[in-house]
């Protein structure tokens, strides 16, 4: 359940004052770095204590960074001793020092990692009998997994490089999860979704040049279908952007039918 | 004994077959998993017993305790590895999926979760040996008795209610709190009532007040004698 209820005042740290990042050696997880902690905008005590944590399931690990009017990240924020380190999440609290109450808070903060190592589309493949494909919403946070049947041949091979897969079954996915996300789970902010995969996505859409509506509601008829129409002008741009895979489609049952 | 071994995507496949199997035909044979490609062996070598019976979840996540323990090996080291999990429900399913009719071989079975280890953030913490190990390896004794209690077959409404919030499960202290305030240590079990959802101060009414703390105090660095102290006096009849 999503809690808004603010009866104390306590602010809002917003996302674009917050970077994080992963440090690796080897290829794995071993800390994190604060690369941005911006609090002056928020008008905060200068005693006020400011702490880190990184979390996921049962780990909780706590770093303190001194007070608002003068951060100081730890020099390593090891996270060798927690299990889950790839799927760590972060919180910021800023506390009253004087009744431990939080002044400030961002919760369910993602590392920034390089895009090619980030997918917000993780593929699965099972028995899903006679079934193609299907969005499981199974992933972080109730994030989507492509789960797409193993029965058939070469499926692996085919969902990444065939013409005819992508264009069949890519578009209808992104149609699927765009509805979900606006008429299953609701958008509460399109600049600062409260869960954290929406932005994710609402940043891919952003990419092939479609602007996400101010807001994305569904409470009434004008809010659906502002919705619906920017879900189907998701859907265009996507296929316009890989339109040389429709070409190569066309191409490839062009020729099956000349043979 | 045997030496641990991690259930390979091939044995999991076969497991849960075995599994649902089960729910139609009470006298399938269980496969052979011990076995690539099925399984393969845990590095560094891990002897478990697989003939051990466990009275409770407490035994048996003490037991695993102990084993990880001797073999040098951390819970970040455990944890991530589904396969291993699952391996050690397909090892123990007799008494993680018990027979309930001698006469006709029919057993106790639940959901896939409760035996296959999911990645899945709706139902890991269902997992009914990982479960434990991962709540017993964080809280210890006596903390995590409030959950451990049961038998190893049922998962039980204190883990439901406070295992699947992650900012509750990870807190010591809040943990510690639900043991002062819920569990009745002289017959080692839960106090009476805790569960009903009519009691004033049940376990639903605590999690509703430590959502709204969790948005208000810096919890992490209260003692439980602090967080009970914040307690609204619903929670007065189970202080005592």
């Amino acid at each position: 359940m999503k809690r808004t209820l603010n009866y104390t005042g306590r602010k809002k740290i917003e996302r674009k004052n917050v970077t994080i990042s992963f440090i690796r050696q080897n290829g794995k997880v071993t800390a994190f770095a604060v690369d941005k902690l911006d609090l002056n905008n928020l008008n905060l005590r200068s005693d006020a204590k400011v702490y880190v944590e990184a979390y996921y399931r049962t780990e909780l690990k706590r770093f303190d960074c001194n007070t608002a009017g003068n951060i100081r990240i730890p020099p390593s924020c090891n996270v060798r001793d927690m299990a889950y380190p790839e799927n760590l999440k972060f919180r910021i609290l800023v506390v009253d020092p004087s009744d431990g109450k939080l002044l400030a808070h961002a919760d369910g903060i993602s590392p920034e990692e390089p895009a090619e190592k980030k997918s917000i589309l993780p593929v699965e493949f099972s028995d899903l009998e006679n079934e193609i494909w299907r969005v499981e919403y199974k992933g972080d946070g109730g994030s989507p997994i492509l789960i797409i049947n193993s029965r058939i041949p070469s499926i692996q091979n085919i969902a990444k490089h065939d013409a005819q897969f992508l264009v069949y079954v890519y578009p209808q996915v992104i149609r699927e999860v765009l509805t979900h996300i606006v008429f299953v789970d609701g958008v509460d902010s399109t600049t600062e979704p409260s869960i954290d995969w929406h932005g994710d996505w609402l940043n891919f859409i952003k990419q092939f040049g479609v602007q996400v509506p101010e807001t994305l509601g569904k409470d009434d008829e004008v809010s659906k279908e502002n919705a619906l129409n920017w879900i189907n002008d998701s859907v265009t741009a996507f296929c316009n952007f890989y339109s040389n895979k429709f070409e190569e489609y066309i191409r490839k049952t062009e020729e099956e039918h000349h043979d | 004994m045997i030496n641990l071994r991690v259930m390979l995507p091939e044995g999991e496949q076969k497991f849960r077959e075995y599994i649902h199997d089960l729910r139609t035909n009470p006298s399938s044979q269980r496969p052979d998993l011990n076995n690539k490609p099925f399984s393969e062996e845990f590095s560094p070598v891990v002897s478990i017993d697989e003939a051990k019976c466990f009275n409770s979840k407490m035994e048996l996540a003490e037991y695993l305790q102990n084993c990880f323990d001797q073999a040098g090996l951390s819970r970040e080291e455990v944890l991530p590895r589904n396969g291993l999990w699952t391996w050690l429900a397909y090892v123990w399913f007799d008494q993680l999926a018990p027979i309930t009719n001698p006469d006709t071989n029919e057993r106790d079975i639940k959901e896939d979760a409760k035996y296959i280890c999911s990645s899945d953030y709706r139902d890991y913490y269902r997992h009914l040996v990982s479960g434990p190990y991962s709540i017993y390896s964080l809280h210890g004794a006596p903390n995590s008795h409030i959950f451990l209690y049961s038998p190893v077959n049922e998962h039980n409404d204190f883990i439901e209610q406070f295992a699947s919030r992650q900012f509750i499960i990870s807190h010591k202290n809040i943990v510690e709190a639900i043991y002062r305030l819920y569990f009745d240590s002289k017959k080692r079990q839960p106090k009476e009532g805790a569960q009903a959802r009519a009691r004033p101060g049940n376990i639903r009414r605590f999690v509703r007040v430590i959502q709204q703390f969790e948005l208000t105090y810096d919890i992490y660095t209260m003692s439980s004698d602090s967080i009970l102290d914040l307690l609204p006096p619903e929670f007065d009849g189970w202080k005592k």
